[in-house]
């Protein structure tokens, strides 16, 4: 698999990935180079951010405190996990129950336990999940863009049959959807390096084969028509205008990747059955994952479990042939999935159950084929959860859910607020330390961070490292440096890298 | 320290907003180095490290001003003042800043200004960025301050004239035989000082394809393209100019992406998820329907009524929002760009590093849209200090610091529609130069500061815009009626370069909508429902003859083809073609449903038809020509015999695909 990638990379200078270059000549944002973007040797070549869209509890996942079950009439302040503490795989890391094979692959990863949030103000999930994803809080003055996109445009793409973002498990028409589009792109530095969007994972194919309806015979003969009628057409005027070129190669670029061996990939029924349902358990053939967002059905989250699974499986068949960022999203939609706003505990034991097989899985296959050492997988929520603290313990934020004085219905029972002082990040491969536990939370109420406190700007500085990309790294805008990471000042955490 | 007690003239300047306790002892120390000519600041071992001064004459133009322009000016002098220090004339120099005295005239050695580019305290050495000064450039400044820093008389470093801020009317060429339109007039002189000869112009077909698109944003009808060849009269492309002009829908419709992207309205975006964003669709449709003069645009969005205040409400997500984006600074940094073609974003937060914005410009502007004093922050951090209310070009009229909010909206609004303010037309007419012939007089078009690549023909041309009422159908005719326009498309500039020679209109690319619109005359397939409810001036809602693209929030293929989310404000679109694009055309659901819904349509409507009479129809609905013989052959065997509706599909997409349908030449 090494030797696959270093061709890959040597296949892209040749064919130069025409778009790509072309996009550089019609003045997109040039990279600004100082002294202080130094050459980094890359620890991975590809990143995969399992992003657990609307706020993962620390305490119901990956950081425990006590446990205290369900008694009716007790206090909202009494409880500060919902579910027991389990064993991982690392003697002294602590999971929460439901999460038992990733415990079980924890030796292989590192955990940070102390990921905070910025001071936004009045939540909003979709802003906190823009600064996630860009370093930047918005509005900003010019349009910032994804991490997946500077990797993109920075590093192309590991194979250029592959997009170099893909972004799997995401809808934009459903709520905050506007504000989700306004992270989920390239911004200035250009579409070239936006995302590859494919909501529904179990539909993937689709999104590289012949349009609706059309056999594989019927494309590829429009395809030749159309090169007979470019032929024919006399629009010689323009010479070799760059905007004719620039369109033309576009197509080139598309009909590559269609065509290509790696659009395989994207079809999950070229799996064995076997191997889905190590991600999706009990996964039957043609199922599909595509509910509809039901608020108040409430029955959603089990309807969709198997859909990041598949998500899951679909990012490694994507890693194997050279994919360069993919994201993975259990699906940001507000008051669903980790937007637990009541009925904490039921909900949050079905996300477990949604992304326990798929992450584990995940990490095994990339270890088996040899490819984990240079994949770095970052699993990440905009901020955490807690019964009763909205924002941080000193810099608390106006209140979004009632909480009653006693908890008589179980609906009560769970992490119903916005927590910004703590939260989990966890991370395998990609040069990152193994069986590593990072900065330490308070084990009562508030759970907020003690130690080795990281912030945005860092994850991110230590994310690019592993890429080798500078956190000074710039992008011209209008006259000024863009910087990678918030001007420039993200600091890489060392401890994170093995 | 008491800065009172130095707050006399030609001393210090106080109060000082960063005072370093340690400079303001050394200030005192330098003071008493002025009055005490004995006393020595620095050491021994420091004296001995200093390069002795120059020995002869040193001259201020050649020896000293290159050394200020490149390491000092940037924060001294065009507007900025660092540490309250200002090197625009000799008399600030003298002046000092917040530490004191900068040099002791005849005594370089006890001049604070050597000291600080000797660096000899690491903390405060100048210039702060970028390498010290050479031991030949102190050499010289110690010459010159022990020669009584002579400066040669004009010589100033203080804030520049801005250009292209008056109005100026040039003389109008003689009209030559050949040339008598006002543009061409100018583009005489213009090639002649170039050497161009003038190109033939483009025949009709090219003309009114161009036309058509520039005006109305849609392909010429077959049937209308036909009568346009036909017609024999000699002012028939003026003409046709006119009439689409007069296409009030056609022509509202399109131009209301221009104006979307610019003032960052649309059905649907971030910050309306919690009323922190108001459309002003309908206020801008109306604007455009009845041709609002530009001043009276321009003055209704920055002074608006309720159904047009949405612009400069600016938008608001949810939670705190950075000093540099509120409401009133994002209303300030649009206000200036879209109007006045300049950049205050950086100067939002600071002052600017890449023109001569200052953060007090910028919370001055901001500051008249403030209910409240409005207290500058300089990089987040709050300075304690209001900025002076006052337009960015205080050249073009004052604003009652003590008027209302509502009155000095009324001030601002007057002001920057005002007949002395130049920089307004120059924008627009820029703007719009920039739309039809692909790149502007100035390049890029939000740097007004920038001389045009023909000063005349652009003031002249503003010039003319504002006499004539500010009518920008008038405008627009004026450009599209000149020969100039109507040369033959050249390549696009891969970069805007400034060496740059106009030979005619730079090919173009199709905008989103252009795409879409277009598609639908190839397919007969529009939109379903317009998204706004709009009412027209005769009281009619919602009349349109078909839901063209702009009616509606972007779907993905709009996106893809790189209709903006309208976050921030847009003047010009990227134009060059992507992979993602190209998958989006090649796979996508969109067009491919639009292709057999409209192939049905098309065969529906053409029962019967040979495929060689089918296969003309699209080819001139598409490209507004017949095919060539082997166009129609190839293009017969893919429709089939009898068409099938596949191939109906099929031709549609590979005609759509055509760098002949998709770009502008």
């Amino acid at each position: 698999m090494k030797t696959f990638a270093a061709q890959s990379r040597r296949d892209f200078l040749k064919t130069a990935s025409a778009a790509t270059l072309s996009a550089l000549a019609a003045g997109f944002p040039r990279a600004v180079f100082s002294d202080e973007v130094k050459k980094i040797k890359a620890s991975a070549d590809t990143v995969i951010v399992l992003w657990m869209g609307g706020g993962m509890a620390h305490t119901e996942t990956f950081d425990p405190k006590r446990y205290t079950p369900f008694s009716k009439g007790m206090a909202p302040d009494s409880f500060l996990s919902t579910f027991p503490s389990i064993d991982t795989a690392v003697d002294h890391i602590k999971f929460s129950q439901g999460l038992e094979k990733t415990g079980q692959v924890m030796d292989r990863g590192t955990l940070i336990r102390t990921y905070t949030a910025g001071d936004l103000g009045f939540i909003l999930h979709s802003r906190h999940q823009y600064q996630w994803h860009t370093g930047y809080a918005p509005p900003q003055t010019v349009a910032a863009p994804h991490i997946g996109a500077i990797i993109a445009r920075t590093l192309g793409p590991l194979n250029p049959a592959v997009p170099a973002f893909i972004n799997i498990g995401q809808r934009f028409d459903v709520g905050e959807g506007e504000e989700l589009k306004a992270f989920t792109t390239a911004g200035f530095l250009g579409s070239e390096y936006g995302p590859f969007n494919i909501p529904f994972p179990d539909q993937a194919a689709e999104t590289v084969r012949p349009p609706g309806g059309m056999t594989p015979g019927r494309f590829a003969d429009r395809n030749q028509f159309y090169k007979r009628l470019l032929a024919a057409s006399p629009l010689g005027e323009a010479g070799s205008d760059y905007q004719k070129e620039s369109l033309l190669r576009s197509f080139d670029n598309a009909h590559r990747l269609l065509s290509s061996p790696a659009a395989k990939a994207f079809d999950l029924s070229l799996e064995p059955l076997e191997s889905i349902r190590k991600y999706v358990p009990g996964y039957e053939p043609g199922r599909r994952f595509d509910a509809k967002q039901d608020r108040f059905g409430a029955k959603y989250e089990e309807q969709m479990v198997g859909r990041f699974g598949l998500g899951c499986l679909l990012a490694r068949r994507l890693t194997e042939v050279g994919a360069r960022f993919i994201e993975v999203s259990t699906e940001y939609i507000p008051f669903l999935n980790w937007d637990t706003h009541e009925n904490g505990h039921t909900r949050v034991a079905a996300m477990k159950q949604q992304i326990d097989s798929p992450l584990s899985q995940l990490v095994l296959d990339l270890e088996a084929r040899g490819l984990l050492n240079r994949t770095l997988i970052v699993l990440a929520s905009e901020f955490s959860r807690d019964a009763m603290i909205e924002g941080k313990p000193d810099k608390r934020i106006k209140d979004q859910v009632e909480v009653p004085d006693r908890v008589e219905d179980p609906k009560h029972y769970g992490m119903h607020r916005h927590f910004t002082d703590a939260g989990s990040v966890l991370l395998f491969g990609g040069g990152m330390k193994r069986g590593y536990l990072h900065g330490l939370t308070a084990e009562e109420r508030p759970c907020k961070t003690l130690s080795d406190r990281v912030i945005i700007e860092d994850l991110h500085a230590s994310i690019f490292h592993a890429m080798g990309i500078s956190p000074k790294l710039a992008y011209e805008i209008e006259k000024r440096p863009f910087y990678v990471t918030r001007d420039g000042e993200g600091k890489v955490i060392p401890e994170l890298f093995g | 320290m008491d800065g009172a007690a130095f707050d006399s003239p030609g001393c210090v300047r106080y109060p000082s907003k960063r005072m370093n306790p340690g400079l303001s002892q050394l200030s005192v120390l330098l003071l008493a180095a002025s009055l005490t000519p004995s006393f020595a600041d620095l050491t021994p071992a420091q004296l001995g490290q200093l390069p002795p001064p120059a020995a002869s004459p040193v001259h201020f133009t050649k020896d000293i001003k290159p050394i200020l322009e490149a390491r000092c000016i940037n924060c001294h002098g065009r507007g900025k003042n660092k540490g309250g220090f200002r090197m625009d004339s000799r008399e600030t120099l003298l002046e000092g800043g917040d530490s004191g005295p900068a040099i002791v005239l005849g005594k370089s050695a006890e001049s604070y200004l050597i000291e600080l580019v000797m660096g000899f305290d690491p903390d405060s050495v100048m210039p702060q960025k970028g390498t010290k000064l050479t031991h030949e450039q102190v050499a010289a400044l110690r010459g010159w301050i022990d020669q009584g820093a002579p400066w040669d008389a004009g010589v100033s470093f203080g804030k520049l004239e801005p250009i292209n801020l008056l109005p100026r009317r040039p003389e109008l060429p003689r009209r030559t035989s050949e040339t008598t339109h006002p543009v061409d007039r100018f583009m005489e002189a213009y090639f002649a000082a170039q050497k161009i000869k003038w190109p033939k112009l483009v025949d009709d077909r090219v003309f009114a394809r161009r036309v058509y698109l520039d005006v109305i944003g849609l392909l010429p009808p077959p049937e209308e393209l036909q009568r346009f060849v036909a017609d024999r009269g000699r002012d028939k492309r003026a003409q046709l100019v006119r009439r689409l002009l007069a296409d009030q829908e056609n022509y509202t419709l399109h131009w209301m992406t221009f104006w979307n992207d610019m003032l960052r309205n649309d059905y649907r975006g971030t910050g309306y998820i919690d009323g922190g964003r108001k459309p002003i669709t309908q206020w801008l449709y109306a604007a455009l329907e009845n041709n609002l003069p530009y001043d009276r645009f321009v003055a209704e969005l920055i002074n608006p009524r309720p159904e047009a205040e949405g612009f400069t409400k600016g938008i608001v997500w949810r939670g705190v929002v950075n000093a540099s984006q509120t409401p009133q600074m994002q209303a300030a940094q649009n206000i200036s760009q879209i109007f006045m073609g300049v950049n205050l974003k950086c100067a939002s937060c600071h002052d600017s590093f890449i023109n001569d914005w200052t953060l007090a410009d910028a919370y001055g502007l901001a500051g008249i849209y403030s209910d409240e004093p409005l207290e500058m922050v300089h990089c987040d951090k709050p300075t304690g200090t209001t900025a002076p209310l006052r337009f960015i070009y205080p050249q073009l009229g004052d604003i009652d610091p003590h008027a209302a909010k509502a009155e000095r909206l009324e001030q601002l609004a007057q002001l920057i529609t005002h007949r002395r303010d130049g920089r307004l037309t120059r924008t627009l007419v820029n703007r719009l130069w920039q739309k039809f012939f692909g790149r502007g007089l100035i390049e890029p078009v939000d740097e007004m500061e920038k001389p045009a690549w023909n000063v005349d023909l652009l003031d002249w041309l503003a010039e003319d815009f504002a006499d004539r009422g500010y009518d920008v159908k008038k405008l627009i005719e004026r450009l599209l009626t000149s020969r100039a326009y109507q040369l033959p498309a050249v390549p696009a500039e891969e970069q805007t370069r400034d060496d740059f020679v106009f030979r005619g209109p730079q090919v173009r690319r199709m905008s989103a909508e252009q795409f879409r619109d277009a598609i639908g005359e190839l397919t007969g397939v529009w939109y379903a429902k317009p998204a706004p409810q709009i009412i027209h001036a005769d009281g009619a809602t919602n009349r349109f003859a078909v839901v063209r693209a702009a009616l509606v929030p972007a779907d993905e293929l709009q996106v893809a083809l790189g209709r903006p989310n309208r976050e921030q404000v847009i003047t010009v679109r990227a134009s060059v073609a992507t992979t993602l694009q190209a998958l989006e055309l090649t796979n996508g659901a969109e067009l491919s449903h639009l292709l057999q819904n409209g192939a049905e349509k098309f065969l529906a409507a053409r029962n019967g038809d040979s495929s060689h009479a089918l296969a003309e129809a699209l080819y001139q609905k598409a490209l507004g020509r017949k095919p060539t013989a082997p166009e129609a052959h190839a293009a017969a065997e893919i429709l089939g015999q009898p068409a099938q509706k596949a191939g109906v599909e099929d031709l549609m997409w590979a005609l759509a695909m055509l760098p002949e349908f998709q770009l502008i030449y």
